[in-house]
């Protein structure tokens, strides 16, 4: 026990002293952030200022400039990434309205398509679309408009523009069936669903949106630093080899107290580590959490105190899970390059329950999800995400708890027994029989 | 004088190849016990399976009475492939590795800042190991596998890669643990070394001990003496007198091997009346030349 505490403490001490640590733990949660935000901020951004020239060849949609200006106009994804609520207006369209009533819209169209080619228009004049609005439109349902663009996927400008094209056309209608506007408001006001979540208990837990969000930034807690630290284990693990060190490690205690001290110090670090990210996420909630709440992110229903209890849980299984397989993986081979090749086949087994993130959050309670958080490997981070998104039965969670230790157990003596046969066959990896020889004798 | 360590008919095969074929010896405390042997003789491995890095796949190693897993921290193991952790800083190593044999960092630290400053390491402690040079490194090695007082200290080719200063340094060092009381056993297939230094011998050749013994025992075993002449006059007869096995003679000087039985002396009177002898002079023979003799291999390969 002292033996594997000394490892523990130098396999510690001796990652935290590193700079790369440093620079982990604190930069992490800004990349991932970036991560996650950036792409959804360039999307919005892409389309910010729009030029559109809307060609109306019905002549009674003067007002659409006005519409696209109030929130309603606004592409619902630019409202809920970029900006919260009534923010900054992400991704404007900037009308350029022309009356085509009574015009012939196959001459008129020309000039206009024409300011769409970046060459040869003066940069004031460029468009970036250009929308046809046939001149009978309000008397013929199977019409349709037409959107020209220079890019193909143009789907933000593109879906805003026809909602709100829509919305006239439906007033408009609307107002020449004879409604007064208020009554028309009333006809056409749409209704927002608000999630409640019922639980197995009876309870009623609202604020389910928040859920995916939350879920996501747990799974990447649960992920990054077991997969990190995982591969920070295996080339300890083969650097001891090729430094020969093992030798003096093996003669002075078993190959389990070695692994298993290794494998726990850095199970303390990725600790350290979510500690340090929990402050730090804490202090931002702080002040973030009425902004979230004001934005109609109610997480107080997520991030339950229990929650908090069972990700401590739940991380140091998975962390253990992988970052045993990852020791494992790193007796097998005698050199960190061959170690690449190992890796990423193993990367990827390991990131299954990524891929199938949102199966498992839309319906924690399927077969996928029940039976991926009942299998050895991958039990720990599943059943995590099913209880914080639902209520898996008792027996489920207690099996996925004996599951997730029997395979740690499992793990550390099969890697220890390999490590002590693999020690000195340096240079060649081994050929499966051999290795199920290894495992039986030692 | 009590044995520390006995190893009992172990055998070792790495997939066919048998690398060790059931050796046995006994280590004392208070003697230096040298493991002598070509290369691929089997040595490392003898030694790993006495530290318990191997386990034999017959036959057994006592360590105190005890089985290898019970009595590893009584044990100093210099391993033949130095290994350090080289990012690590030269005192922390140091108590780390005193902390894997089972002691205290905090006890060991006065131990650890001796040996540092005895290997003239002290300006260095707080440095990594990377930065050491290979020597200075080896003096690191060394000292952990010592701080922490082990009762038995095993070192493997203790000689390589030091220089003749250092050689000088472990050769006096190691002659100071034995004369409190230390058990040593080192291996090398340095002949010339190990007769300056070892008081047991065990000669292993594939596998397999050929000779062991207190070091005169096992030179005498040799049982031929060799005879070193310087002369003037013309020698070649000496190769046929009566008892010389076979002769190597040079312009003034000539080395007689003797057969088995003959004396010395008769060589000498029947020398005497036909050259002016300078100097005549009978040796045991040397430690290579009787491992040569017991494996029937030319010279070239020791040095190998």
């Amino acid at each position: 026990m002292r033996k594997l505490w000394a490892v523990l403490k130098r396999e510690y001490r001796e990652t935290v002293r590193k700079p790369s640590f440093l620079v982990m733990t604190v930069l992490a949660p800004f990349l991932l952030a970036a991560l996650m935000v950036v792409p959804a901020l360039l999307a919005v951004k892409g389309m910010g200022e729009r030029r559109v020239a809307i060609l109306d060849g019905t002549g009674r949609l003067g007002g659409i400039a006005a519409v696209l200006e109030s929130p309603e106009g606004k592409a619902p994804f630019a409202r809920g990434a970029g900006a919260g609520r009534g923010g900054t207006p992400a991704g404007k369209i900037a009308p350029e309205y022309v009356n085509l009533f009574a015009v012939d819209p196959k001459n008129a169209v020309g000039p206009y398509l024409a300011r769409l080619a970046s060459e040869g228009t003066p940069k004031d004049q460029l468009l970036d679309g250009v929308l046809l609005v046939p001149a009978d439109a309000f008397e013929r349902p199977i019409t349709s408009l037409t959107y020209f663009s220079r890019s193909a996927v143009d789907l933000l400008a593109q879906e805003s523009l026809g909602r709100v094209v829509n919305r006239l056309l439906q007033r408009e209608r609307l107002s020449a069936r004879g409604l007064e506007p208020s009554e028309v408001e009333l006809l056409l006001a749409p209704l927002p669903v608000r999630t409640v979540q019922v639980t197995k208990s009876g309870q009623e837990r609202t604020g389910g949106e928040g859920n995916f969000l939350v879920a996501m930034v747990f799974m990447a807690l649960l992920f990054i630093p077991s997969l990190v630290y995982g591969q920070e284990v295996m080339r300890g693990v083969i650097q001891e080899k090729t430094d020969r060190v093992v030798e003096i490690l093996v003669s002075s205690m078993t190959p389990m107290e070695l692994l298993s001290g290794k494998i726990l110090g850095m199970a303390a670090v990725g600790l350290t580590q979510i500690a340090v990210w929990m402050t730090m996420a804490g202090l931002l909630l702080g002040s973030g959490l009425s902004q979230a709440q004001a934005a109609g992110l109610d997480l107080s229903a997520v991030l339950r105190p229990v929650v908090a209890i069972w990700f401590v849980v739940f991380f140091v299984l998975s962390y253990l899970v992988t970052v045993g397989a990852y020791a494992a993986g790193g007796s097998i081979v005698s050199s960190e390059k061959e170690a690449q090749q190992v890796l990423t086949p193993v990367m990827i087994v390991f990131m299954v329950p990524w891929f199938l993130m949102m199966p498992i959050l839309t319906s924690p309670d399927s077969n996928l999800s029940v039976v991926l958080s009942l299998v050895p490997i991958y039990t720990p981070m599943t059943m995590f995400i099913r209880i914080l998104v639902s209520e898996p039965p008792a027996w489920q969670v207690a099996l996925s708890l004996v599951l997730s230790v029997a395979t740690i157990a499992f793990l550390l003596k099969a890697t220890a027994k390999i490590f002590r046969a693999g020690l000195l066959a340096t240079g060649k990896r081994p050929t499966i029989p051999e290795l199920w020889r290894w495992l039986k004798e030692a | 004088m009590s044995q520390v360590l006995s190893v009992l008919d172990v055998v070792k095969h790495y997939g066919k190849v048998k690398a060790v074929d059931g050796v046995s010896f006994q280590v004392a405390a208070g003697r230096i016990t040298g493991l002598l042997g070509r290369n691929g003789a089997g040595k490392t491995t003898t030694l790993r399976m006495i530290t318990g890095v191997l386990h034999p796949d017959r036959g057994r190693v006592e360590l105190f009475g005890a089985g290898v897993a019970e009595a590893r921290d009584r044990l100093g193991y210099l391993p033949e492939e130095r290994g350090l952790y080289r990012k690590m800083r030269v005192l922390d190593h140091l108590l780390f590795l005193a902390e894997i044999k089972g002691r205290s960092p905090a006890a060991m630290r006065p131990s650890a800042e001796r040996w540092l400053r005895r290997f003239e390491l002290w300006e260095k402690r707080d440095g990594k190991v990377e930065e050491l040079s290979k020597g200075n490194q080896q003096k690191v090695q060394l000292a952990g596998a010592l701080l922490f007082d082990p009762e038995l200290v095993i070192l493997d080719e203790p000689g390589s890669g030091l220089d003749p200063v250092n050689v000088v340094l472990v050769r006096r060092l190691l002659q100071e643990l034995a004369a409190e009381g230390k058990a040593i056993l080192l291996s090398t297939h340095q002949m010339g070394e190990a007769e300056k230094l070892c008081d047991e011998i065990v000669l292993v050749h594939d596998g397999k001990v050929v000779k062991a013994g207190p070091l005169a025992e096992v030179r005498a075993s040799g049982g031929r003496d060799a005879v070193h002449l310087e002369f003037e006059g013309e020698a070649a007869f000496l190769a046929q007198l009566p008892g010389v096995g076979s002769a190597r003679i040079d312009t003034n000087r000539a080395e007689l091997r003797l057969e088995a039985g003959a004396d010395a002396q008769e060589v000498l009177a029947a020398a005497v009346g036909r050259l002016r002898i300078l100097r005549f002079e009978v040796v045991a023979p040397s430690l290579e030349e009787v491992f040569l003799e017991a494996v029937g291999g030319a010279p070239a390969e020791v040095a190998a």
